[in-house]
């Protein structure tokens, strides 16, 4: 603590009464920094917009990963959107590992270039000009090693020096969001009452390394509930890319073409049984031409030389014999040159992985199952209550059927006096920044939990840690 | 990693090499190095596990496959910035020792997580600590024992359900009353003596609902339109200062206590309290485990088309879905064996 820099005045706050307390800075910049993307802004002043539109407007999604091309030039964040035109073999280096930051020599380097470095920052309104007058407020995934987070506390206020600081668990931040209209209920017209947390509220995020479930009261979570399971949209990607390079192309270095694949084409199936035997190649000697369709789609791989986008359509069975006639009729170049994927039953069996992880071999319970799991060692009088409000944010929840596929089985493995909804918010990405914005809209609530730099000066980082962990 | 742990014990005596200790059930943090049974015999055959080791480190390697970044090592630089980096830095002086000894450190999280790991066992003390507001809250979800190892997590779980389904939290409404002080709640304990203590004492509906956690709106119509006795008519639901006037049927069953349906009462303030203050689980602890009610016997697909694996190849233990697909496993990918 002696080698953070000894400057007399920090904010506006304590020029006026030096020794007082240093009051949290007014603005607050909120980063929800997930392993795939991190999405970042600043909140809005007190009466949080009514529109979600209008309030998400201020939240930008950055790729949080340095990426090489095969060209072997490198680009950081936000660049991968604007500055790459080829695809292929593209390599990441992620700062977040299994959801927690791990390395911040990249993770600093990402968020430099994003909000700090004025050069590079793609807006005004992402630019962090004055860390010491901004507050922070900062995600983390649950259970994360102390280590990690004491890491991440000690660079932000070291390094950075941000006048106000708040590490928080990502799913609980969504209790905040005006959930009333997601779950159907009445809402209540309250004339200027501050923005406060739902009573109880079931997040289950399902993510890029991993899915959680996180039951969460009054804004808090319930941390011997917190469980998890190890499988989220990478691996999904992965096994894709591990399937069509087995019965198709070897795609395995192209993992940012399949992850595209994988949301372009894939669905969680609500029959699978019947999906599965629609997609027998079986069907197809037997002429049963029309039941294949249903399912199997192709994948026209993106062409970088012709500067084309990987698209997706209705399969097409005829399509090698067509090409072999256009060759020999001189067909256009550009219909020969193409590559396609086809895409039966890998699918809906990627995505079946999350309901039943002992497709591969994973002795975890599925989604629905871990929710059960979760609330079991919680009093049965809370089961009503979070069974009735389940939220699903994370990336994987815009698979289509994911949702339907969730409320059915949960509804038949909870019990029948409970009713279950389940619910997903209209930009679960982007859901758990919403309901960060809104927690620093209530400026009460912030000050009860973040701290302030004078207060890092002064106690060091594991009083930070400790008071962040609640105790 | 892998240690052998010697327990002490009061009839045991220490023989070198070997000792038993507590199967914990399966730890896939140790299992790539952990052989699930003994010696030779697991290797192929499938013994008392339901997979052969083989097998178990096959599947534990094709996890590690679909967590990775790249499908090669590479290594990428972070790129070097073209201005000086003291410009960006502004008002901020020299780096912290702290900040230096982050940035600097190469470490990935199964080094974080070996470390950490590796000084939760050396203060066993510290886990027991750790977990003990969690027996502080035992009093709503009873459950007392550590939740320190993954394997004792579902103990707990199966212990708690056990546990809270006793009176204490469901039955009685007294308890509860403490929470909202609601009407309901007085007048029913001030009626509680004139009840016959032989006779289960039934709630109307609607003081169930009552108990509900307050804002936050749970619908209840399946619970009293779909519970097979609504119970409504009692000797005490005449003399009720506010009679449910829904019109329900009455029969002579409505009392009976195996047509109850119950909606448990929320759990009290102070309850709540106490499970919010409990400091959160190691990364282990909460890692889910597994179905609690395996129903399914697993299910296995073509290694080439994806479809049902019906048939086991007799070299490696990959499945097919019939002759086609098993011809073009045998000579492209057989002996790849597990």
């Amino acid at each position: 603590m002696g080698s953070a820099k000894p400057r007399p005045s920090g904010g506006r706050a304590s020029v006026a009464k030096a020794p007082t307390l240093q009051a949290l800075p007014d603005k607050t910049f909120i980063v929800d920094n997930g392993a795939y993307t991190l999405k970042a802004g600043y909140a809005p002043e007190y009466p949080p917009p009514e529109d979600e539109e209008k309030a998400l407007s201020a939240c930008a999604t950055i790729p949080n990963t340095i990426v090489k091309t095969r060209g072997n030039r490198i680009y950081v964040g936000s660049q991968l959107n604007t500055h790459v035109t080829d695809w292929n073999e593209m390599s990441f280096r992620r700062p977040v590992e299994k959801g927690y930051i791990v390395n911040w020599e990249a993770q600093k380097e990402i968020w430099e270039h994003s909000f700090f470095d004025e050069k590079t920052v793609r807006s005004k309104e992402l630019r962090i000009t004055d860390p010491e007058d901004t507050t922070l407020v900062l995600t983390e995934a649950p259970n994360a090693l102390p280590v990690l987070q004491k890491n991440a506390d000690e660079i932000v206020m070291e390094e950075w020096g941000f006048g106000g600081y708040y590490r928080s668990l990502g799913p609980p931040l969504n209790a905040w969001n005006e959930l009333n209209t997601v779950f159907g209920d009445p809402v209540v017209k309250e004339a200027d009452s501050v923005v406060s947390p739902r009573e109880c509220l079931l997040v289950i995020d399902s993510g890029y390394s991993h899915t959680t479930v996180t039951p969460v009261y009054r804004g808090q979570p319930l941390q011997r509930a917190i469980r998890r399971l190890d499988l989220g949209g990478k691996h999904l990607t992965n096994y894709l890319k591990e399937m069509v390079s087995v019965r198709q192309y070897n795609m395995v270095d192209e993992t940012y073409i399949m992850n595209e694949v994988k949301e372009a084409v894939c669905y969680v199936s609500n029959n699978f049984v019947g999906d599965l035997e629609q997609t027998w190649k079986g069907n197809r000697k037997r002429d049963l031409s029309d039941s294949q369709e249903g399912v199997a789609v192709d994948y026209v791989l993106p062409d970088p030389n012709a500067g084309k986008k990987g698209f997706m359509r209705p399969h097409d069975p005829l399509l090698n014999a067509k090409k072999r006639k256009g060759a020999l009729s001189g067909a256009s170049a550009e219909a020969l040159s193409e590559d396609a994927l086809v895409l039966g039953n890998e699918r809906f069996t990627v995505p079946e992985v999350l309901f039943t992880p002992s497709d591969i071999g994973m002795k975890q319970a599925g989604i629905p199952d871990i929710v059960l799991q979760s609330l079991s060692v919680l009093p049965t009088g809370l089961h009503p209550a979070f069974l009735a409000n389940v939220l699903v944010v994370g990336g994987n929840s815009l698979l289509p059927g994911f949702m339907e596929r969730l409320e059915t089985e949960l509804r038949q493995l909870a019990s029948a006096e409970c009713v279950v909804r389940v619910r997903c918010p209209q930009d679960p990405i982007r859901s758990t920044w919403l309901g960060a914005s809104r927690l620093a809209t209530n400026r009460e609530e912030l000050k009860k939990v973040a701290i302030t730099r004078q207060e890092y000066q002064e106690y060091g980082s594991s009083w930070a840690g400790r008071k962040f962990a609640g105790a | 990693m892998y240690r052998v742990e010697l327990l002490p014990g009061s009839t045991t005596h220490v023989t070198p090499g070997w000792t038993y200790v507590p199967d914990r059930g399966f730890d896939p943090a140790k299992a790539a190095i952990t052989p699930t049974i003994g010696r030779k015999r697991g290797i192929r055959d499938p013994g008392r596990t339901d997979l052969s080791s083989r097998q178990t480190n096959a599947i534990i390697r094709h996890l590690a496959e679909l967590d990775r970044e790249n499908h090669r090592d590479v290594q990428i630089q972070v790129p070097v910035r073209q201005k000086e980096p003291a410009a960006p830095r502004g008002t901020r002086t020299k780096v912290t020792s702290n900040v230096r000894r982050i940035l600097q450190s190469q470490k990935t999280f199964r080094n974080y997580l070996d470390d950490e790991e590796a000084a939760q066992a050396s203060t066993p003390g510290a886990t027991t600590a750790a977990t003990n507001p969690a027996s502080a809250a035992a009093a709503g979800a009873g459950s007392g024992t550590a939740a320190g190892h993954r394997g004792s997590i579902h103990r707990i779980t199966k212990s708690s359900t056990a546990a809270t389904t006793p009176s204490s939290l469901r039955r009685s409404s007294t308890p509860v009353s403490s929470r909202g002080g609601d009407h309901h709640h007085h007048h029913r304990t001030k009626k509680q003596p004139s009840i016959p203590p032989s006779q289960p004492q039934p709630q109307p509906p609607s003081s169930r609902a009552s108990t509900l956690p307050a804002t936050t709106p749970v619908p209840i119509p399946e619970t009293t339109a779909g519970s097979p006795a609504p119970p409504t008519d009692t000797p005490t639901k005449t003399e009720d200062p506010e009679p449910n006037t829904t019109t329900l049927i009455r029969s002579e069953h409505d009392t009976n206590p195996l047509l109850r349906s119950y909606l448990p009462a929320p759990p009290s303030e102070r309850i709540m309290q106490a499970l919010l203050a409990e400091p959160p689980l190691t990364y282990h602890a909460a890692r889910a485990g597994p179905p609690l009610a395996p129903r399914r016997s697993p299910r296995h697909f073509c290694c080439m088309c994806g479809y049902w694996g019906k048939i086991r190849c007799k070299n490696c233990h990959a499945r097919t879905c019939g002759l086609a697909c098993y011809k073009v496993h045998e000579d492209s990918r057989c002996g790849a064996f597990f």
